[in-house]
């Protein structure tokens, strides 16, 4: 076809049309992907409201029967663990996150399109193994931070806690793929002159908060990995009687539990940062204060987990620690109240239905701010924790702070996101309704705390003070859902009846309203060049300062781009069948039938194979890409730099429990059992075999493939050489010495530590013989050298982790008594 | 720069109503003075009069915080907003001086707040305890407390008694998960722990009767983990002391000696302790362990503190456990009619 340059417009077809059911099951596009997160979110928000209206009504009148006990507890457990992980943090990184983050950037995709596919079907299976106990066994029931010892197999026989572990665990791989798919793509793919501080201030959140979830849910994950070990092979982590306590699943839960806080506000500062200028016809007030008060809340958020934590009895040292760093955190928050307010200052406001719900957003989350700043303090905490005020804070942060940041979000993207206008008289309807019921709901909750009414109870006795406010608030609850009713109304009068949507419907400042609406599959017909914050405003305005009534530079041009020629990745069924994979490795689990977990497992595998025949260029790096990323480097590069980054974490956590364990250990089995000398000969070998990773990647990167298939050979046989060590050492621990898995906190602490090591070069080994393969077949050489280089910063990095393990573990061993 | 100025009388009425709406809900507040069974607001020890002030203070902060935010933003939305079609006469997009203050209020705030915090921890923990100071142990069990007064021998159940004016410790233990011992009026909360030995130290100064519950999600019945402290005078405290330390009632005759016989022949002397009649090691109990009897008719309330001591009540819950308490460790017996009545008797004339 001769390549005749034509209008963009004429070519366009919306990211919505074509390909059926199949199509959206293959799908690899972030828009498709995010409407996808969007669907189920709303789903799963549907089922967490059913069952907080059934919480709610129990708790109509003191000494209420409507629910049992059993069922109340599974209900207020599941509310929290679907409100937090299938609709707060799907809904803000999974649909905001997807669809904004390239249209914002101005990217055509992410950065891993089917990775990201990967993540959202992995994130269903998750939700849909959350909640498997509506069909058997029941919900979970230890509440959303599950603490132990409640959840050990002996207190809580049923299934309930397995779905909550595997389905946290399951999740946990869904939001560490996709935040590391985010974090590559705004590093790595924004448009060019899209510096950081151009940057709208919803990437800033997503990129901090990408780099949260990095960092936090390897915390969870090991976490959940001991409750799992303790629930199905018999170990001790969370057991007093082997000398071990509860309370680490507290701290390992609160590690991430704080910044998760922070990974389910800070989007919502983002979306609350996008809507409030537009419709205060001004710039953001402020701009980079409020990129640092972003950086600086996250770097707080990981120095406060033990906020949640003063009742426990840490000590005075670490309860005024906490404490005083908790406080810090209200003055980042504090700067992003007043730039909002002075963002408004002035302004030519049009209050739309998204505005108005920005606005009730800042004060309703200047009220969760404020309480707070009260628990913050453990005299007062010591009051108030476990009480209905806290109830009160994080219902006044999560479901008045971000519930509200979504809908403001929801009103102000939905043109954008199907093509067509919401009614706005019926979305007053709703905002009024929902600024009513919610506050009328959670504002009193404040006074039960004071009256202390504890949190999580299924019933109450009469004339405590608390039965007015119950059943005021129960009725409000009521009114809650029934506020959702405009909503669904707007919905489906929009999808049939509303309005075509304009490009640009609000006269808005950012990229995403320049491309058409719906967006065409590939975003930018032509891919902007930035030269200003507020991109898109400048290009319509002239300045980020004007005012907007009077257009001073030309509208953009249209230009002439022949559209059939920009490269869209071929669509892709594996995501969705690894995906089925794991689910089924969890199914599996939870029914004990191996013969599934081994199916699902050979699925999985079967599917990331065929997967990687789906990439013809492979390990080839893209020099126009690379020379148009910020970093100047590949996005795998980055990716895996990113990876390592999480893994550090996941790898900090087991070598503290090892170290906080081995001390408290009771039994015959301590560290004087560890062979020092064999292991001190396969640490040689390890580490030699990087330098022979270092010489297989210059052979390879100097296109002699033979030289470079050789040492990676050696590589890997280095690595085998150290894996059978480690063999030896287990097997003579067990066998000869009879130190079985659970026999003490040393033995499963030890080999949990150097086992999940082992796991990793064992994939390490695997990876290096694929390369080499790939070497015999002639298929590397100095193109393809990247895929070498990833390999390699694996392998480097799990040398250094083993530098770590022998030095603390075996060189630094104490043994009792000596 | 100059500021637009505008009223809208609409948007003023809009906003007056608002505002009058969020001061009548903060006026229905519990008005002072109100004393409830579990509310924070009356402490009557040093310790929590101590977290009341802090908590006072930071109230007041807040709401300071709370009327200047909520100033700003409706002099922003009334006054200082730009008419519609009009362009915006100034596009004001950073102020160093503005910004330089919302940093430092802030941080004078959150110092305002620290040095009282930290002062307060600091005084009250760690826990100096003098001779003169009344060990308390709190064991929390699954749905229950059991106290044990180490220096007497005294052992009872969800009903604790303490001198007025004396230094309490509660040493505080976990038998199986976590729980919160949460008595809002002498100590606020402090959770207790398997494996670990936490404190409680205070000291109370008004006698009364105060309520306390579990506030630490503990299993099914988690709600129904109640208890009562009793600060007496030291009289009223020897005097219940010495009660509790006296042998139990031995019936010989009528109901209540059927039902001595009952209890000791049915399951109930497994895990209840009636000192001289029955007493079995845990161990013999796979680790369950029922509240000590001995003096059980003397105590107001049964099963976690959830019903009065009645003869119906405490029929109810021998009949069928779980109906009163979900999840609860005490077996249903079987028990009913003439047999239950004659238990009941029995355990009420336990005095």
């Amino acid at each position: 076809m001769a390549a005749q340059p034509r209008p963009i417009h004429a070519e366009q077809t919306s990211y919505l049309e074509g390909g059926g059911i199949y199509g959206w099951l293959t799908t690899i596009d972030h828009k498709r992907i995010a409407v996808l997160y969007g669907v189920t979110a709303v789903f799963f928000m549907a089922l967490g409201g059913f069952e907080a209206m059934a919480v709610r009504t129990q708790l109509m009148y003191p000494n209420n029967h409507f629910l049992s006990a059993q069922t109340y507890n599974q209900f207020f457990t599941t509310h929290g663990l679907t409100m937090i992980f299938l609709v707060i943090m799907p809904l803000e990184t999974g649909f905001f996150g997807n669809f904004l983050i390239p249209l914002q950037i101005g990217a055509r995709d992410v950065a891993f399109p089917r990775l990201n596919a990967l993540s959202y079907w992995i994130f269903l299976f998750g939700a849909i193994t959350l909640n498997l106990g509506w069909l058997y066994g029941g919900l979970p029931n230890g509440g959303w931070f599950g603490y132990a010892n409640l959840t050990e197999r002996y207190y809580s026989p049923g299934p309930n806690i397995d779905f909550f572990d595997l389905g946290l665990l399951v999740l946990g791989v869904s939001s560490v793929m996709s935040a590391l798919n985010f974090f590559v793509t705004i590093i790595n793919m924004r448009a060019p002159g899209m510096t950081f501080f151009r940057m709208p201030l919803f990437i800033w959140s997503i990129l901090v908060t990408v780099i949260l979830i990095l960092l936090a849910f390897p915390s969870l994950t090991v976490g959940l990995i001991f409750l799992f070990m303790d629930r199905y092979f018999d170990t001790h982590y969370y057991r007093v009687i082997a000398g071990a306590t509860p309370i680490l699943w507290q701290h390992l839960f609160w590690i991430f539990g704080h910044p998760e806080v922070y990974i389910m506000i800070l989007p919502a500062f983002g979306l609350i940062s996008e809507v409030i200028p537009v419709f205060s016809g001004k710039p953001l007030f402020g701009y980079p204060m409020m990129v640092y008060a972003i950086i600086a809340i996250a770097f707080l958020s990981y120095g406060v987990w033990g906020h949640h934590m003063f009742a426990t009895g840490m000590g005075p040292v670490a309860d005024m620690t906490f404490s005083v760093t908790s406080l810090l955190i209200a003055i980042p928050t504090g700067i992003k109240i007043f730039n909002w307010l002075f963002t408004v200052w002035g302004g030519r406001l049009r209050f739309t239905t998204a505005y108005l719900f920005a606005l009730a957003f800042v004060i309703q989350f200047t009220i969760g701010g404020l309480s707070g700043m009260m628990h913050a303090s453990p005299p007062i905490d010591l009051e108030q924790t476990d009480s209905y005020i806290i109830v009160a804070h994080f219902h006044y942060v999560l479901g008045l702070g971000a519930l509200f940041a979504i809908l403001a979000g929801f009103y102000f993207y939905w043109p954008k996101v199907t093509g067509r206008m919401l009614s706005e008289t019926l979305g007053k309807w709703h905002f009024w309704l929902a600024v009513w019921s919610f506050n009328a709901t959670f504002f009193p909750m404040h006074f039960l705390g004071e009256l202390g009414m504890p949190r999580r109870i299924y019933t109450y006795a009469p004339h405590m003070g608390w039965d007015f406010w119950n059943k005021w608030e129960t009725w409000n609850a009521y009114i809650i859902a029934l506020s959702f009713i405009p909503l669904l109304l707007n919905i489906y009068w929009s999808l049939t009846n509303g309005e075509r949507a304009t490009e640009d419907p609000w006269d808005a400042r950012t990229l995403e309203w320049s491309v058409p609406t719906p967006p065409p599959i590939y975003n930018f017909a032509e891919v902007p060049t930035v030269t200003a914050r507020d991109a898109f405003w400048v290009a319509k305005y002239g300045s980020v300062e004007a005012s907007g009534l009077t257009q001073s530079a030309p509208a953009i041009a249209p230009a002439l781009v022949d559209v059939s020629k920009i490269h869209i990745p071929a669509p892709s069924l594996y995501p969705l069948l690894m995906g089925l994979g794991i689910f089924g490795m969890a199914l599996g689990m939870l029914i004990g039938w191996y013969r599934v977990i081994f199916t699902a497992m050979a699925l999985l595998v079967f599917s990331a194979i065929a997967m990687a025949f789906e990439y013809p260029n492979w390990g080839e790096e893209n020099p126009h890409a690379v020379a148009e990323s910020f970093l100047g480097l590949d996005s795998r590069k980055v990716g895996m730099w990113s990876f390592i980054g999480s893994e550090t974490v996941f790898f900090a956590c087991l070598i503290s429990t090892y170290m906080v364990y081995k001390s408290r250990s009771l039994g015959v089995y301590d560290a004087g059992i560890l062979n020092i000398p064999l292991t001190s000969f396969s640490t040689f070998v390890l580490l030699t075999s990087s330098l022979l990773m270092v010489l297989a990647l210059a052979a390879f990167q100097r296109d002699d493939h033979k030289w470079g298939t050789i040492w990676l050979i050696g590589t890997a046989l280095f690595g085998c050489i150290f894996l059978g060590g480690q063999v030896y050492e287990f097997g003579d621990f067990w066998l000869e010495h009879g130190m079985v898995f659970n026999a003490n906190l040393f033995s499963q602490c030890f080999y949990t530590l150097v086992g999940f090591h082992g796991f990793h070069v064992f994939i390490g080994v695997v990876w290096l013989l694929v390369m080499a393969f790939a070497g015999i077949f002639g298929k590397l050489n100095a193109k393809r050298s990247l895929a070498v280089e990833i390999c390699g910063l694996y392998w480097h990095f799990v040398d250094i982790v083993w530098v770590v393990i022998f030095v603390l573990v075996y060189l630094m061993r104490t043994v009792k008594g000596a | 720069m100059t500021m637009p100025f505008r009223l809208n009388r609409c948007r003023i009425a809009t906003w007056s109503g608002l505002t009058l709406l969020l001061l009548s809900v903060v006026g229905c507040a519990p008005p002072p003075g109100t004393h409830y069974r579990l509310d924070t607001l009356s402490p009557r020890s040093a310790l929590t009069q101590r977290f009341y002030d802090i908590f006072v203070e930071v109230t007041v902060i807040d709401i300071i915080v709370l009327i200047i935010v909520v100033a700003i933003f409706v002099l922003a939305l009334m006054v200082f907003s730009t008419r519609t079609g009009e362009p915006t006469e100034f596009s004001w997009r950073t102020d160093v001086f503005l910004e330089t203050a919302w940093i430092v209020i802030p941080m004078i705030l959150v110092i305002a707040i620290a040095i009282p915090t930290v002062k307060t921890i600091i005084e009250t923990q760690p826990y100096t305890w003098s001779p003169d100071t009344l060990e308390v142990r709190v064991i929390a069990h699954q749905w229950w407390w059991e106290f044990r007064y180490p220096s007497t021998g005294v052992v009872t159940a969800d009903e604790v008694h303490i001198p007025v004016n004396r230094q309490i410790n509660f040493a505080m233990v976990s038998r199986d998960v976590i729980h919160s011992f949460f008595m809002p009026a002498l100590g606020g909360k402090r959770d207790v722990v398997p494996g670990q030995e936490n404190h409680i130290t205070l000291t109370a100064n008004t006698p009364g009767e105060y309520w306390g519950q579990c506030t630490e999600f503990c299993g099914d019945s988690h709600a129904n983990m109640r208890f009562r402290v009793f600060v007496d005078t030291p009289e009223q405290f020897d005097a219940w002391t010495k009660h509790q330390l006296s042998a139990p009632v031995h019936p010989t005759e009528g109901l209540a000696a059927e039902g001595a016989k009952i209890f000791a022949d049915a399951p109930c002397a497994v895990c209840h302790t009636v000192r001289g009649i029955s007493g079995l090691s845990p161990q013999y109990t796979y680790g369950f362990r029922g509240p000590d009897l001995t003096h059980f008719g003397s105590r107001g309330t049964i099963a976690g503190a959830i019903m009065d001591n009645t003869p119906e009540n405490l029929a109810l819950w021998i009949h069928n456990p779980d109906a009163v308490k979900p999840g609860a460790n005490m077996p249903t017996l079987g028990l009913s009619g003439h047999d239950l009545n004659a238990l009941v008797a029995y355990l009420e004339s336990l005095k």
